[in-house]
């Protein structure tokens, strides 16, 4: 019995192990497990719907008037949803392509933000029935007399195929593709006004915009170098999604659409943001015994051909490790971009990184001060800012310096400037602490044979210093791989972007995830190893 | 001819240098000595501009080096720098650069030499020095000794006027340190007009045609060996040579 005090204290712990194992199972994802949502919304008092307001004007944006606040017609539709079902809605922020995603790992209950109704959604969502009828309006520059039509769209300008920038995986994407067949290019951006303020810039050759109809009419103002052209086209409906398994909220969901269709209030709300319009009485209210909508007959294909050419490439559900070899390469070819961007941007903010480090170091006052603020102020602001600034901005100023020069900067430009200015600040500190390591005899040495200054930096301490900071540079070209994922605000499509396009449309969130994540893998890995052999080499010359 | 005029320098408050005035001749063997802290460095330093002073004249041949920084000081620097070379007490070779990279390195780049006699010139110079066999070697895997020979192979690949030698055995154990004390002692011999600064007092009595004891910041004395090793004519000279001696 020596052991007494001790065993039921274990058998103590053990009765614990469920309390802490249920602790954990109750805040898994929602929709690993058989539940009610349209209940557990009750039960929580509020109905919480996800949308982006970034750029969401009409659908969901910060109010003018009191930013803190937002307002939309979608926020007065999930007002109207959530109080049909007896809750208060609360709002949650995604990133718009990333809504489905974030309500399939149970963060949000329904995305309600412009979502159209495909194929494709309605095989993984639950949808419901439309809420608007939308239409697509094509955009050009009123200055751009060689655009008056869709038909000039597939004229190529200059030898190069027309650029149509879009929101990317929405259905005006879809419908540039279905439309141009390969002969018009595309430019994909993750907000809607981004998309026409490219156009208007001309930025990255950007021709022309196809954008969603209510985006146009109420954005239209702030354009005024833009222009309709021809008729609004693609009509889709835009509707709510729920997970599949929330079936009874879906039906709820349609009971207050339909309920506000019949009293008056959904066309209410439109009129109030200019949306109402012929369109909206060729609606569509027919559903399955899920409640999911059945909209196949007009959404996208205005043809019965179309129509047939729309189920033939309608949604495979890839299951399994098979989309690895149907998409992999799509992979592999957006990882040479990576590559490519990591390759270009990596040299060039070394060598800005340099120059600094010497003009803190050596320079007159006049440049050391700058450089010591330029180092502050890159390192001080986030990456993605820095990209926005430079693609949007850098233009303007261009056109400010130089006006009528039609000076502008491609994605890929805009994307290499922005990285390599990003880094070079913090390459610009580690030189500058290689060159401070160097002894102070060298700099007497070379200075005392006669060379000058300039000379014997180049010759004598430069050299040394690059041996020194090499492996921390490699370092750091690793994190540069990684956060060429950024550029992707700025349309360049890399890696992390074409996995999220991918695994989106195919449904391949894991196996995909698993091949993009080796392919990083693949490519950081020989840098980690080329690290480990500067730094034993450095340490063994030191020793000698 | 190298002449230092009243050579004045402070450190903030303190002098260092109190009005310091020497000249060396063609062909001389000038050593500094004194105690520590008595701005023999400091004042070798100031020839060739690694220091700077604060009042007086530094002439080195027709180039007179101005005590104020600014473009005229850097000229005439340049010209003193390719007249005037200096062997380091922590040798400073580059050790980036092979033996006879190092050698090579200013001729080529700074008097512009062809390659060819640059590395011809550079090999006669290690040969001198007992150095050939090392000359692909890495500064790193030489001894002390080794690598002081290689910096003096190194300074004289400039064909200088004059050498000035800041401590160049004080890193050294006794056997470098003979090492070295034997291939400045044959460039004495040669006619190389050479300031040495040294605790080296042998080289000093045997070699310097002329010995300067330095002691807080003024020369105490100065004169021939003979004269400063047997007969002191100051205090300070006699205190410091019977520590020296200890």
């Amino acid at each position: 019995m020596e052991h007494s005090g001790l065993l039921p204290n274990m058998f103590r712990k053990l009765l614990l192990l469920p309390a802490f194992v249920s602790l954990f199972v109750g805040i898994m994802p929602n929709s690993l497990k058989a539940y009610d949502a349209l209940d557990a919304i009750r039960k929580r008092g509020t109905l919480i719907w996800g949308a982006d307001q970034e750029g969401g004007g009409p659908f969901v944006y910060p109010n003018p008037e009191n930013p803190e606040a937002l307002v939309g017609f979608e926020v007065e539709l999930a007002e109207l949803i959530a109080a049909h079902l007896g809750v208060k809605a609360e709002f949650a922020q995604g990133q718009w392509d990333k809504l489905p995603d974030i309500m399939e790992r149970g963060d949000i209950d329904i995305v309600l933000n412009g979502y159209e109704w495909t194929p494709n959604r309605a095989e993984r969502y639950g949808l419901s029935i439309p809420y608007y009828i939308y239409e697509l309006q094509l955009l050009g520059k009123v200055a751009d007399d060689s655009l008056t039509s869709w038909d000039d769209l597939l004229q190529p300008v200059d030898g190069r195929p027309r650029k149509v920038s879009v929101l990317g995986g929405t259905a005006a994407q879809d419908y540039v593709e279905q439309f141009g067949k390969g002969a018009i290019d595309l430019a994909l951006f993750d907000g809607a006004t981004d998309a026409m303020e490219a156009t208007e810039l001309g930025l990255s050759d950007v021709d022309a915009n196809l954008q969603d109809l209510p985006v146009w009419t109420f954005y239209g103002e702030g354009y005024k170098r833009l222009r309709p052209i021809g008729p609004a086209v693609g009509r889709g409906y835009y509707v709510v999604m729920t997970r599949t398994a929330d079936t009874d909220l879906l039906k709820a969901v349609n009971e207050a659409i339909l309920k506000a269709l019949q009293d008056g209030s959904l066309r209410e709300i439109f009129t109030r943001y200019r949306m109402w319009n012929e369109t909206q009485a060729a609606r569509g209210l027919e559903t399955n015994s899920n409640g999911g909508f059945v909209g196949s007959l007009i959404s996208g294909a205005q043809t019965q051909q179309e129509l047939a050419e729309a189920e033939a490439n309608s949604f495979e559900k890839s299951s399994g490790w098979a989309v690895i070899w149907q998409r992999g390469g799509l992979l592999i070819d957006a990882a040479g971009m990576t590559v490519l961007l990591s390759v270009v941007a990596m040299p060039l903010a070394v060598l800005i990184g340099l120059l600094i480090a010497l003009a803190r170091l050596y320079g007159p006052a006049w440049l050391r001060i700058p450089a010591a603020f330029y180092v502050e102020l890159v390192r001080g602001t986030p990456l993605v800012l820095q990209l926005y600034l430079i693609y949007f901005l850098l233009p303007k100023f261009l056109d400010m310096l130089f006006p009528g020069m039609g000076l502008s900067i491609n994605a890929f430009s805009a994307a290499v400037l922005g990285l390599a200015i990003n880094y070079s600040a913090y390459e610009a500190e580690i030189y500058r602490g290689g060159i401070k390591s160097i002894p102070k005899g060298q700099m007497e040495a070379a200075m005392s044979l006669g060379m000058s200054k300039s000379l014997a930096l180049r010759r004598i301490i430069v050299p040394q210093a690059t041996r020194l900071v090499l492996p921390p540079m490699t370092n750091d070209f690793i994190a540069l791989f990684k956060d060429t994922a950024v550029c992707s605000v700025i349309t360049v499509v890399e890696l992390s972007k074409m996995y999220y396009i991918q695994a989106r449309s195919a449904g391949a969130i894991v196996e995909l995830g698993l091949l993009t994540a080796f392919l990083y893998l693949a490519m950081s890995y020989p840098l980690s190893l080329l690290t480990n052999r500067l730094e034993k080499n450095l340490s063994q010359e030191r020793r000698s | 001819m190298i002449e230092l005029t009243n050579i004045i320098k402070r450190y903030e408050q303190h002098e260092v240098l109190r009005g310091v005035s020497l000249t060396v001749a063609d062909g001389e063997v000038c050593v500094l000595l004194g105690p520590s802290g008595g701005g023999k460095s400091t004042l070798l330093r100031t020839i060739n501009g690694l220091e700077t002073f604060d009042s007086g004249t530094i002439r080195v041949g027709d180039v007179s080096l101005p005590a104020a920084a600014g473009p005229e000081r850097e000229l005439a620097l340049g010209k003193i720098r390719q007249r005037v070379g200096m062997v380091f007490q922590q040798f400073n070779l580059f050790p980036h650069r092979t033996v006879l990279q190092n050698v090579t390195e200013a001729p080529i780049h700074v008097l512009k030499q062809p390659k060819d006699s640059a590395i011809a010139n550079a090999r006669r110079l290690l040969d001198r020095v007992g150095m050939l066999d090392k000359q692909n070697a890495r500064p790193g895997s030489l001894s002390g000794g080794q690598q002081q020979r290689v910096a003096i192979a190194r300074t004289l690949a400039m064909s200088p006027e004059a050498v000035l030698f800041d401590e160049p055995t004080s890193a050294l154990d006794p056997r470098t340190t003979a090492e070295v004390i034997s291939v400045m002692t044959d460039l004495a011999a040669a006619g190389q007009r050479m300031i040495v600064v040294t605790h080296a007092m042998s080289f000093a009595r045997t070699v310097a045609h002329q010995v300067h004891i330095l002691h807080a910041g003024t020369i105490a004395e100065s004169g021939p060996p003979q004269q400063i090793f047997d007969d002191p004519q100051t205090e300070i000279t006699r205190d410091f040579l019977s520590e020296a001696d200890n």
